[in-house]
């Protein structure tokens, strides 16, 4: 076995190795105060940052898994993020927005983001289109769209200040060290992003239907042959990625946010492409992906740690820092065994 | 990539267009705006009069030149979407090289013309180089080209804008823009009167579009490239070091990037700015390389065709309070509708068109 199956088969141990590696090496080298790097408090804000990259990357291996290669999640982010903004605004009309509203909101975006890759689904699988533009397409659609919806309901390309969801606070494991304030005395979407990445792991590697999922990647003649429709395995995957895409910007937008970002990129900035790369890391594993993000999330937070312990530096240089990680992810890590029927459309023989 | 003979391509391209842009105004009418005066405004806004016009060419000399950039990438199978990054990075190293060296050299005409086929030159090296990157890590460690180019761009962007901030920035501005070029480096406007447009911008892209389709077709890299696209195990049977063609590929694609970006910073700016407050040129040319099936010479079309959207969409955004990220949705649209050319065979054939063409 060469050093690059290897690399490809223990891809986060390696991965996960160069990086704690140069920690270590930064924290020496730089006389850095370790502990006051790793605080608990610096965990909870990765947490947070990387809770929309795991749920739009445990969404796009699923599809990805199947043999349709969602590289419209951005797309679908910025229309998730949107609409969670615009239906909490427009559900509580002239009073106040309720944590039942912002919900409710949350859930407008998962399903209006479905209903969207159900037309992208079509296109992909049953039209044959070229997966790759279409998935661009999407985000040039978002990138349009996004901001012009925002402009038609506020007047301007981001919404006003929006509430966001509240931490709920479980008694009595909330007292647990470093876990309790980690896990159950923050948002509820942290818990709900753990357990979605425990389902999906379960699902996609100890049920029948992650095996069929798995199979219209593979080798789909394999799984015609056996009786399944591969392609309703796809449009239920894809299908799946838009809905999570969808919760992913939504969680942006109203879980963790304060509404809508239209200016620039649009909030979104990125991280469904991060998304894309951390379920390539994780090996297409929802438990690889989920650790994934969560290191790309310490990228994006490690601005505020660092100026906690006096170093400064500014704000356009430490943004980068997520995007520098994707690139030294992609180069040392990148290659990844592409499930064999990746990008190409299925025609049963049947027909 | 998206095959088709060229008859049919010129269709798909139409049909595609139009049907957007019928999406664009059923959406315009549904958020309450008036859709015929959406689209005489967008016209008029194209093309209604001579500064109108100044300024559709002026976008379109950039969508032409940076399409032309995608469409050499795409050509080969290698996904560019790193165009927008190549450009800042080949635009930042023109206003460098003019910067430095303006008070090194003479001024006056002369020494302008010196100072842009200077800094024109250094944006063609740092633009392929840049390109060089992504292509290198995708040739030699199998990285994903449209991830790397995508993080490059925030990389380019970021980078450059805190470049010019800490060190460019005339002391006393609050704005992160660099000094202006002098006087004497610019084109000149002629006929058009426009300070950010001139025909030999113009003439520039569209020698480029030449220069490149003769390369493409006429040299033995031009094939070579092509073929790779075509099928890349045929290219290597046929001798082709297909990590050696992603390389060439994407250094091409940049140098020609690179192009693009000395025509911004010279002759649209004539200084040079935060990046994330640039046209987002790199990625409408996706749209309009791939509605001309990545020919260099359909680019051409194409990129009058985008730099008239363009342009009508940032009137309608001053004239009609219909914003104008309308326009940026529609030619996403456009990008999905070409994406799928099977859509518009099948419907074809359901309504009794064309059906013969299989």
């Amino acid at each position: 076995m060469s050093v690059a199956d290897y690399a490809a088969e223990h891809r986060l141990a390696v991965g996960g190795g160069l990086a704690a590696l140069a920690a270590v090496a930064a924290i020496t080298l730089l006389d850095l105060p370790g502990a006051d790097l790793l605080t608990v408090g610096a965990a909870e804000r990765s947490l947070q940052a990387a809770m929309p990259i795991a749920l739009a990357a445990i969404g796009g291996l699923y599809a990805e898994k199947s043999g349709v290669f969602n590289i419209g999640l951005e797309g679908f982010m910025i229309f998730g993020a949107l609409t969670a903004a615009a239906a909490a605004w427009l559900i509580s009309g002239e009073s106040s927005i309720t944590q039942g509203d912002l919900w409710l909101a949350i859930l407008v975006a998962v399903v209006f983001c479905a209903l969207l890759t159900v037309a992208f689904a079509v296109l992909t699988i049953r039209y044959k289109a070229d997966q790759i533009v279409a998935g661009l397409a999407v985000w040039f659609i978002g990138l349009g769209f996004g901001p012009f919806g925002a402009t038609v309901l506020w007047g301007g390309v981001s919404s006003p200040t929006l509430p966001n969801v509240n931490d709920v606070v479980i008694p009595g494991l909330a007292e647990l060290p470093v876990l309790g304030r980690l896990l159950f005395d923050t948002s509820p979407l942290v818990l709900l992003t753990l357990v979605l990445t425990v389902l999906a792991w379960v699902v996609l590697y100890r049920t029948r239907y992650g095996y069929w999922i798995q199979a219209a990647g593979e080798n789909p003649e394999a799984l015609d042959t056996a009786g399944v429709d591969v392609n309703r395995v796809r449009y239920a995957t894809v299908i799946f990625s838009g809905a999570m895409a969808g919760l992913a910007g939504a969680t942006l937008s109203v879980g963790i946010g304060s509404g809508f970002t239209g200016t620039g990129v649009t909030m979104v900035d990125g991280r469904g492409w991060i998304a894309i790369v951390a379920y390539l890391f994780g090996n297409y594993n929802p438990i690889g992906a989920f650790l994934a993000s969560l290191l790309f999330g310490a990228m994006d937070m490690l601005q505020i740690q660092l100026q906690t312990v006096g170093i400064s530096l500014p704000g356009s240089i430490t943004g980068l820092f997520p995007y520098v990680a994707v690139l030294v992810v992609l180069t040392l890590v990148g290659y990844t065994r592409v499930p064999a029927a990746v990008g190409e459309a299925y025609e049963t023989e049947s027909e | 990539m998206l095959r088709a003979s060229v008859l049919e391509r010129f269709a798909l391209a139409v049909v595609s267009t139009l049907l957007a842009l019928l999406i664009g105004s059923v959406i315009v009418w549904a958020t309450g705006y008036d859709a015929v005066e959406f689209v005489t405004s967008l016209l008029y806004g194209a093309v209604g009069n001579l500064s109108n016009v100044a300024f559709t060419l002026r976008q379109s000399t950039m969508l032409i030149l940076t399409g032309v950039a995608v469409a050499v990438a795409f050509r080969a199978g290698v996904f560019n979407i790193g165009v927008q990054g190549q450009f800042v990075v080949g635009g930042f190293a023109t206003a460098l090289t003019i910067l430095f060296l303006a008070p090194l050299l003479p001024g006056g005409p002369v020494g302008g013309v010196v100072l842009m086929v200077l800094g024109t030159i250094t944006a063609i090296v740092a633009g392929g180089a840049y390109g060089a990157l992504p292509g290198l890590m995708k040739a030699y460690a199998d990285a994903n080209e449209v991830i790397t180019t995508i993080m490059l761009n925030f990389i380019a962007s970021g980078v450059v804008y805190f470049l010019i901030d800490a060190y460019l920035r005339p002391s006393g501005t609050s704005a992160p823009n660099t000094e202006s070029f002098p006087d004497y480096v610019d084109l000149p406007g002629f006929a058009f009167g426009s300070g950010s447009f001139s025909v030999i911008g113009l003439g520039v892209a569209l020698a480029t579009a030449l220069g490149v389709y003769v390369v493409m077709a006429r040299t033995s890299f031009g094939y070579d490239l092509v073929t790779s696209g075509y099928q890349e195990s045929a290219a290597a049977y046929s001798g082709v070091d297909p990590k050696r063609t992603v390389v060439t590929t994407m250094t091409f694609s940049g140098m020609v990037a690179g192009v693009a970006g000395a025509m911004f910073a010279i002759m649209v700016l004539g200084y040079y700015s935060d990046p994330s407050t640039f046209p987002s040129f790199g990625f409408d040319a996706i749209a309009v390389s791939l509605l001309a099936a990545n020919n260099p010479l359909g680019v051409i079309p194409a990129g009058l065709l985008f730099g008239g959207l363009d342009a009508g969409g940032q009137y309608i955004g001053f004239t009609l309070d219909v914003p104008s990220e309308l326009v940026d949705g529609v030619i996403g649209l456009i990008v999905l509708f070409v994406a799928a050319p099977e859509l518009f065979r099948m419907s074809a054939r359901r309504f009794g068109l064309g059906g013969d063409d299989r």
